[in-house]
């Protein structure tokens, strides 16, 4: 579903990501981890079409998101860290704004919207103006609006900043429900416990370049003493360093 | 080092950093910016040279008393035009600054918080000011052969000149920011169109005033401009002063400066003292509103706006909806939008003073072709104020309209129809009404209104053309994005274009006039050509910039 063919970015003289290659199946959930300034951002970047490759390429569901990006996009979700939205509307206003964007005939609009609006738990506030709404509430509505037009991929970063313990509970198990259903989730994200419980493969990133990748195990077993994922995480990228 | 000065050193740096990055954007970019600002301050200065001149010579003496007459008006416009502008700049600064958080939180006094933010309210609101005002001082100071000391005590003036507004502006709002938060919107919103009422009143009372026959001239004028002349007023002393620098008597404007300084610093020491008493209560009292603004679907024109806009397809539909209720949600747009307003009727309802003129043909082609000037002058900043930040405000949002299934293309192009369609109710229906107002004949009624109707798109496709090429995705204040150099550079261009297009019609109305043409024929074949020359160049104005924008709207990262 996802597939990056040596995909690279350069600011200036620096490399932001090296020859990436990934190669990710519908229905799974790929977490992606690395150090801060590791380059995660910069892929979801690339994946999302919002910076362009200096090489290689990426393509989701077959398109290439910088040949075919109408098509690439019709077919992904993304969850920013930071859900900047319009603040003058309300969250309805604003469902009905991204259903618009993805040409969603009217029936479908209003159905998945208030099922969306109603399990993130946002329909008490759906017609309250979005400047009034706490971080949390607003990462929940930037979830709904990703899942409004029901996409194939979803692509997440950093998905658990502003959520309380019930709400990153009922998002984790949402997204895992996604991929039961075949939606591919590729994930972002520090939170390491989260990773380990939940994710198919991790990749690990490190100074622009993919570490390792592999099913938790197999990313478990590369450390020299047995340990949580944390622990195996700060080896991997420690001895990098060193 | 105190915390005003820390606050000010960060700002110095961060404006350094800012000069210098200009060493990363495009040489041609800068170079035409540059190019073009010089041109603008220098077109303004042979102009400002050439109407003093012209007004010092006339009529024996009268002259040099009308131009003082003016440099009074003008420095009273500004005077209140600072104070309001003032009003808004320091709400944002002072409120809703996104540092505003972290400097309350910091261990210092709200009287040096104020200050540190004051410095920034001032460098705001009267850049435009020392840029459009240098050229009228030194124009005024080459006609009137005034000293080498005039342009130093004019230099000297301007500081404690902008401080004085700018304090009572701030003032005015840490006084509404204490107040406002126990009033309703709506008691708010009616007293501020009372308010607007009685300006427009006042306005429309010195307007009538002025209608004034030739033999009346001077001590109409006189009449007009006396409260200009007060005592007490910051923007006569310093124009008393220059006046006394221009003529060498340095201890008259010696006098005035010290006027000045110690008032400014007497506004300023206020100003901070409010700022230390009410400017927390008034911070926190506005954090601490009611949050429970609900707008419910279906209701209010906003509310049915999709319904309205059926056969519009989308996403076409979804962008103009969006882009019209964050439009009339946002208090400083659409005030600033009721102030065009107020313009708009304020021109209307001064049409008939013209009417006076109208007996002869020779007048009636002027003021017919002033008014596609004026016309398409506020059609101008209209596009400079609205259309060019629309591309901007989507600024960090783009993660939205960059995911979505939508072509950049598109995109743009929704935003320079959405203008056309905007401004052309407004701006044609000002356009027919002032023709018909000022009865003029069918070939200039219709070529005032097909003028206008064509600026729409010409200065459309300026504004949202630039505001793509020139895009700032950092800043949410609309304002603050049209004063950056993209915006400076729209203004400039949309003026020039309506220069080429004012032009080219005054120069056939007024050879029409003057009998130049060898038959009425001939006349019409040039009416031709210049309709023709002003519709490819509208066409030209709206291609251009738009490929150039959307070109480097699809080589941009966000």
């Amino acid at each position: 579903m996802i597939r990056t063919e040596n995909l690279s970015k350069k600011f200036g003289d620096t490399h932001a990501v090296e020859n990436l290659n990934l190669q990710i199946e519908a229905g799974e959930f790929f977490c992606f981890l690395g150090p801060n300034g590791a380059g995660k951002t910069t892929t979801i970047k690339m994946l999302t079409g919002l910076l362009h490759p200096t090489g290689g390429r990426a393509l989701l569901g077959g398109h290439d998101i910088q040949q075919q990006p109408i098509e690439a996009k019709k077919i992904i979700g993304y969850v920013p860290d930071s859900p900047f939205l319009y603040e003058k509307l309300t969250g309805r206003e604003f469902m009905r704004f991204v259903a618009g964007l993805y040409r969603m005939p009217e029936n479908g609009y209003m159905e998945n919207t208030a099922r969306l609006l109603e399990m993130f738990e946002i329909h008490t506030v759906a017609d309250q103006l979005i400047e009034d709404y706490s971080h949390g509430m607003r990462q929940k509505l930037s979830f709904a609006s990703c899942f409004l037009h029901e996409p194939k991929i979803v692509i997440v970063d950093e998905p658990w900043v502003g959520l309380d313990p019930k709400n990153i509970r009922f998002v984790k198990n949402f997204l895992r429900q996604k991929t039961r259903e075949g939606v591919t989730v590729f994930m972002s994200t520090h939170t390491l416990s989260i990773a380990q419980e939940i994710a198919d493969r991790i990749g690990i990133i490190h100074n622009g370049r993919l570490l390792h990748m592999g099913t938790v195990p197999q990313i478990m077993s590369l450390a020299e003493k047995p340990g949580s994922l944390e622990d195996v995480f700060l080896e991997l990228t420690q001895d990098n360093d060193a | 080092m105190n915390q005003v000065g820390v606050i000010m050193r960060a700002k110095l740096l961060m404006a350094g950093h800012a000069i210098a990055s200009v060493r990363h954007e495009s040489k041609l970019k800068v170079g035409v910016i540059g190019i073009s600002v010089v041109a603008l301050w220098v077109g303004a200065l042979l102009l400002f040279l050439e109407g003093l001149d012209w007004l010092t010579r006339f009529g024996g003496g009268i002259g040099s008393i009308i131009v003082v007459r003016m440099l009074g008006v003008l420095g009273m416009v500004v005077f209140f035009m600072l104070i309001f502008s003032n009003v808004l700049v320091s709400f944002s600064t002072l409120y809703r600054s996104r540092e505003v958080n972290y400097l309350v939180q910091a261990p210092m006094s709200f009287r040096s918080f104020f200050l540190a933010r004051f410095v920034e309210c001032v460098a705001f609101s009267s850049w435009a000011f020392a840029f459009i005002g240098s050229p009228v001082i030194i124009a005024f100071g080459i006609t009137n052969d005034a000293p080498p000391g005039f342009y130093l005590a004019s230099l000297l003036y301007f500081l404690p000149f902008v401080v004085i507004p700018s304090a009572l502006g701030a003032m005015i709002t840490l006084v509404l920011a204490r107040i406002f938060p126990r009033l309703k919107m709506r008691t708010m919103a009616l007293f501020g169109c009372f308010v607007i009422l009685m300006f427009f009143v006042y306005w429309q009372r010195s307007f009538d005033a002025a209608q004034i026959s030739e033999d009346s001239l001077l001590p109409a004028i006189l009449d007009v401009t006396a409260q200009t002349q007060s005592a007490l007023l910051p923007s006569h002393w310093a124009a008393r002063g220059m006046l006394a620098a221009s003529d060498g008597e340095y201890r008259e404007a010696l006098f005035s400066f010290g006027l000045l300084a110690s008032n400014a610093l007497m506004v300023l020491w206020l100003a901070a003292n409010l700022a230390g008493r009410i400017f927390y209560p008034g911070w926190s009292g506005l954090a601490g509103q009611d949050r429970t603004r609900i707008r419910l679907p279906g209701r209010g024109i906003l509310g049915r706006l999709d319904g309205l806009l059926a056969h519009v397809p989308n996403p076409v539909r979804a962008l103009v909806v969006k882009d019209v209720k964050l439009f009339w949600r946002d208090p400083a747009q659409w005030s600033q939008f009721v102030i065009f307003f107020g313009i708009m009727a304020l021109y209307i309802a001064n049409l008939r003073n013209a009417r006076g003129q109208l007996q002869q043909e020779f007048w009636r082609s002027w003021i017919a072709c002033l008014n596609i000037g004026a016309c398409t002058l506020i059609l101008a900043t209209l596009t400079s104020r609205f259309v060019f930040p629309l591309v901007s405000l989507e600024g960090r949002r783009f993660w939205i309209l960059g995911l979505a299934p939508l072509s950049f293309h598109r995109l743009v192009w929704q935003k320079f129809w959405l203008s056309v369609a905007t401004t052309s109710v407004f701006t044609v229906g000002l356009a027919v009404l002032s023709a018909y107002i000022l009865r003029l004949e069918l070939v200039y009624f219709a070529l005032s209104v097909y003028s206008v109707l064509i600026t729409n798109f010409g200065l459309a496709g300026l504004a949202v053309g630039l505001g793509t090429l020139f895009p700032n995705f950092q800043e949410d204040n609309p304002a603050r994005i049209v004063s950056g150099m993209g915006g400076t550079l729209n203004f400039i261009l949309s003026v020039g274009y309506i220069g080429f297009v004012v032009g080219a019609q005054t120069l056939i109305l007024q050879w029409r006039v003057l009998n130049l043409f060898r038959s009425e024929q001939a006349f019409y074949v040039a009416l031709g050509c210049v309709v023709a020359f002003v519709t490819a160049l509208s066409v030209v104005s709206t291609i251009v910039p738009m490929r150039l924008g959307l070109k480097n709207l699809r080589l941009m990262e966000f």
